[in-house]
């Protein structure tokens, strides 16, 4: 992310917007309450700094007054700019650790496997092979 | 003024998958070879795959679309195609970001002509390939289980297979109750360390990059080794132009550096391994009024016959939990119980099934609102997020299906008039549509992939349309065939027009079949280069 990230007045926007697309519900947080719009936006913007730019525009762009109709109006009629806005929204609420846990996600973690044991597919392999007619034979 | 490069024995354009196993083949046999690379090396300290971010990597660095990416080594495709294709450019091309799936042709894919009535037969059937096939399985630590009685008999792959995970077992008993084929699938990821790769982790990140190197890329299991035996690899050399000498045989090839230098790097053969969507637009920028519409284009074909493998996808949401953001990203299982083409459906050919995690959240939540969006804003976002979480992330498996789009003529890459990239080279303009056959072949294979969800115990199905970029399968655009008149290269993949001209990548297909096309093309560039080896063992100078 560049040095000249989102203002407060912009984090403020963002924090409504998120607020509509990412609402509390079904025991789940809302976007603005786990800090999507504070240091999680900045981990978002670091991994994609190509968001921040169209992301500040947007909201230097959206009505104080008039941010659920300005949000409609994106995903209805912009569909890149909603993009922006809807990828950053998910993106950073999924980084947070508290909501990981609440969905039961551990990351994308190592997970070591063994191939020693005898798969428990077996069975259902061998009658794969007693139906299969046997590949289509060619001139 | 353009800088002269000593002459090589071999010059190759591209140092991806068919690049990378003709520069090893043939550097091991003592021969000279300069591979020119319009990107750069990369490797896991470029990716994010081990951090939390990993799934962000996909919405720019990472993104396969070279239009979204925009790196400095990728240049522009323009066109509204139905299908836009992907691919990275960089040191071993597509391999650095695909999922590894491992999938040779069927042998009816080589004679759809004599079968069915379609296309064209190939050149080669499919003994020609049968023992490339198996060394470069090897070469890639593929993992996976011989014997599928839908193929061909193939030596065991050097690895097990990956275990198939819960994702796998779940499909597996869906196809299983219906008496469908389904097979455990084969990958190029190690499932123990083998050659060069590490043991996959099953991270799930294959596409983002692997930060364990337990995924096969050309980085990994051929430059090294090619290096090593003296090839010798540019990166950063945008390739211009390939331009001829009196006789009409290629000089080798004009080339640009990081800075904008223009260099000859002379060659007694060149070999184009661009992608079928590089190489096409090469040979087109290498006009000359010996060939006024494109180099090595006196068939018209270089550039047509493009395919991509359309693709749509099922997920299916079950009850029982999965994990299903669990690794690895290439085919836990796959089916070719429709790849054939069948008297009682209404299309040609058929599609290839192959099971899928859906990677992490947003991921997830991506695919349950792509099948919902129609129903509103208020179905996906607000109060309504959280369902996407709560119903699919855990519990679902997707079943990937890719059609076989048979060769069509107006399906093609030409320059772009106005757009150019950074080098001021013209873009590819694709011009893509996908046929009514592949409709109707999508259709019935969705149709039926759901029946195989619902087997499995899916109680409900998220079915998305074609997906508008592709899936890095790029073929056809410079055919193989015997007949001058209507293919660019020989079975040999010698240009007919140009004798010491060579391509080798995917646009030397004359049918894509079903079956990813990794291990064909890799396969078709070895038995090249060894063809080139024993050429100059017994020192025939193509004439």
């Amino acid at each position: 992310m560049s040095d000249s990230g989102p203002t407060s007045a912009q984090r403020l926007t963002l924090a409504g917007l998120a607020d509509i697309l990412v609402a509390e519900g079904l025991g789940m947080p809302a976007a603005s309450a786990v800090g999507v719009a504070d240091r999680l936006l900045d981990r978002c913007l670091d991994a994609a700094p190509a968001l921040a730019g169209p992301l500040m525009a947007l909201l230097d762009e959206a009505p104080a007054d008039g941010l659920a109709a300005f949000a409609r109006r994106l995903a209805a009629s912009r569909p890149d700019d909603f993009a922006v806005l809807s990828t950053t929204v998910v993106g950073a609420y999924y980084l947070s650790a508290d909501v990981r846990e609440l969905i039961g996600y551990p990351g994308q973690q190592p997970s070591p496997m063994s191939v020693a044991a005898e798969p428990e597919y077996v069975e259902m392999l061998e009658r794969v092979y007693d139906r299969h007619p046997g590949y289509r034979e060619c001139p | 003024m353009m800088r002269q490069q000593r002459q090589s024995d071999v010059v190759i354009v591209g140092s991806g998958a068919s690049g990378a196993v003709a520069a090893a083949r043939l550097a091991a046999a003592g021969v000279e070879v300069v591979c020119l690379e319009q990107g750069d090396w990369t490797g896991p300290a470029d990716y994010l795959s081990d951090r939390p971010e990993a799934e962000l990597a996909w919405v720019e660095r990472w993104n396969p679309d070279p239009n979204i990416r925009r790196g400095p080594a990728d240049y522009p495709l323009t066109g509204e195609p139905d299908v836009s294709p992907v691919m990275y450019n960089g040191v071993g091309g597509g391999l650095v970001q695909w999922a590894a799936m491992w999938q040779p042709l069927l042998a009816s894919d080589f004679r759809v002509r004599t079968l069915d009535g379609v296309a064209d037969d190939w050149p080669i059937g499919w003994s020609d390939l049968a023992e490339p096939y198996v060394q470069v399985a090897r070469d890639m630590s593929v993992s996976g289980l011989g014997g599928d009685p839908a193929l061909p008999e193939l030596d065991t792959y050097p690895n097990p297979p990956i275990p198939i995970g819960k994702i796998g077992m779940a499909a597996a008993r869906g196809m299983d109750r219906l008496g469908w084929h389904w097979w455990p699938g084969a990958n190029a990821i190690a499932s123990r360390r083998h050659g060069s790769l590490q043991a996959c982790q099953r991270r799930g990140t294959c596409m983002v990059g692997c930060p364990e190197n337990a995924k096969a890329t050309p980085s990994l299991t051929h430059w090294p080794s090619a290096l090593a035996a003296g090839a010798r690899l540019v990166s950063g050399a945008r390739v211009a132009q390939v331009p001829l000498d009196e006789r009409g045989r290629a000089r080798g090839v004009v080339y640009l550096d990081r800075d904008g230098n223009e260099h000859l790097q002379q060659a007694q053969v060149v070999i184009l391994a661009a992608n079928a969507v590089g190489t096409a637009r090469l040979l087109l920028l290498s006009e000359s009024p010996r060939f006024p519409d494109g180099l090595a284009n006196s068939s018209g074909l270089v550039g047509r016959r493009l395919m991509q493998h359309p693709y749509r996808t099922v997920t299916a949401v079950c009850e029982d939990s999965l994990d299903s953001w669990q690794g690895p990203w290439g085919q836990s299982i796959y089916s070719l119980e429709f790849a054939e083409t069948h008297p009682d459906r209404d299309f040609v050919r058929g599609a290839k099934w192959m099971v899928m995690p859906h990677g992490g959240p947003m991921f997830a939540v991506a695919e349950y609102q792509e099948a919902h969006r129609h129903e509103g804003f208020d179905a996906v976002w607000g109060p309504a997020f959280h369902r996407a979480a709560a119903e699919v992330f855990g519990h679902a498996f997707t079943w990937g299906i890719q059609a076989e789009d048979l060769p069509e003529d107006d399906n093609r890459v030409v320059l772009d008039p106005e757009v150019c990239d950074s080098s001021g080279l013209p873009a590819a303009r694709v011009e893509y549509r996908v046929s009514e056959n592949t409709r109707r072949m999508l259709d019935f294979n969705v149709a039926r992939a759901v029946e195989a969800a619902e087997a499995a115990g899916a109680v409900s199905t998220l079915v998305r349309g074609v997906w508008p970029t592709g899936i890095g399968h790029v073929l056809g655009t410079t055919r193989m065939g015997d007949d001058p008149r209507h293919s660019v290269v020989d079975r040999w993949c010698r240009a007919h027009d140009v004798a010491n001209l060579y391509v080798i990548d995917g646009g030397v297909f004359v049918t894509g079949g079903s079956a990813n096309p990794t291990a064909t093309i890799m396969a078709n560039a070895l038995r090249v280069a060894d063809r080139l080896i024993g050429a100059r063992a017994s020192q025939v100078v193509p004439s």
